[in-house]
């Protein structure tokens, strides 16, 4: 199974940085979502998550460090949660992990709102920006 | 006695306009310079740049005057105006919608402005899981920019003629 890697750029900051490893089952994004068409981006990633959850059927740890995603993009983290959330529910093994700027309390709104809609545990992590 | 609105109007300053296509790349750079405006009122701006995303996305996605990209990608045009006034950032988004769907856009501000922060948050979960996704995003903007600023939006539907009419929106962000 092929690894996603995609970098961000200055000029392209509305595209997060994607690094998506099944060998080690560590999937980092971070920066930002508010691209257009938020649905094309993000389509490869859910299908990679199926690919993995499907048949490498190892430990998953997820690593989300947006420091702003637009709504489009709350959609498609909360496709992505409730497959984690399906993996776990047929006895895979999750971590998810939110990275907060600690200045943006209205991040940890959305988290929660996160959890309660996909019934995903999130640990919630702060850091200064 | 001086009518408050009409002080701070005339302390009021633009800091941007414009008139055009909503190009990812133009919203990308007006919104770097708006995180950027100063030091101060660092809340407000981190505030003030969600809802200009939210806002001026809404036009590039839904204005009916567009213009095509390569036959394919759809890029609405519209107005946007950035102001600071006194104690408050404005932000209005103008743009060409149908005449039916003036309404609908209306009555949904209507439903926003007369919840509070819980029904808000109640209301964007229901339409998020509801959404059906794909290019249609999560359908959720205006709920989102009266969350964050905690202030209603202000709309004016003006017509154009018996199929489109001019939707625009405001919403107030307060410095403090």
């Amino acid at each position: 199974m092929e690894n996603i890697s995609l970098q961000s750029s200055p000029t392209t900051p509305y595209f997060p940085e994607v690094n998506f490893n099944a060998d080690q089952g560590i999937c980092d994004l971070k920066g930002e979502s508010y691209m257009e068409e938020t649905y094309k981006f993000y389509l490869p990633l859910i299908n990679w998550l199926k690919d993995y959850t499907k048949n490498i059927k190892r430990k998953l740890e997820v690593n989300i460090k947006l420091i702003y995603l637009n709504t489009s993009s709350t959609k498609c983290v909360l496709d992505i949660l409730e497959l984690l959330k399906d993996y776990e529910d047929q006895g895979g093994e999750v971590k998810v992990n939110w990275y907060y700027d600690k200045s943006d309390p209205d991040m940890i709104d959305e988290v929660e709102d996160f959890e309660a809609e996909s019934g995903m545990k999130i640990e919630l992590k702060e850091f200064e920006q | 006695m001086i009518d408050t609105n009409i002080v701070s109007l005339m302390k009021s300053k633009t800091l941007l306009s414009y008139r055009g296509p909503f190009y990812i790349e133009l919203i990308s750079v007006f919104g770097m310079n708006i995180r950027n405006f100063n030091d101060i009122y660092i809340n407000a701006r981190k505030k003030l740049f969600k809802i200009f995303i939210e806002l001026s996305q809404n036009v590039s996605n839904y204005s009916e005057d567009f213009h095509m990209v390569n036959n394919v990608q759809r890029i609405g045009i519209g107005e946007l105006y950035l102001t600071e006034l006194g104690e408050s950032y404005s932000f209005t988004t103008k743009n060409q919608v149908k005449v039916t769907d003036a309404n609908i856009l209306a009555e949904r501000c209507e439903l926003v402005n007369a919840s509070d922060q819980g029904k808000l948050r109640e209301l964007k979960r229901e339409q998020r899981i509801n959404s059906p996704g794909e290019k249609f995003g999560a359908r959720i903007g205006l709920i989102q920019a009266v969350m964050l600023s905690r202030n209603k939006l202000d709309y004016k539907v003006e017509e154009i003629d018996e199929d489109f009419s001019y939707f625009s929106l405001t919403v107030t962000i307060d410095k403090y």
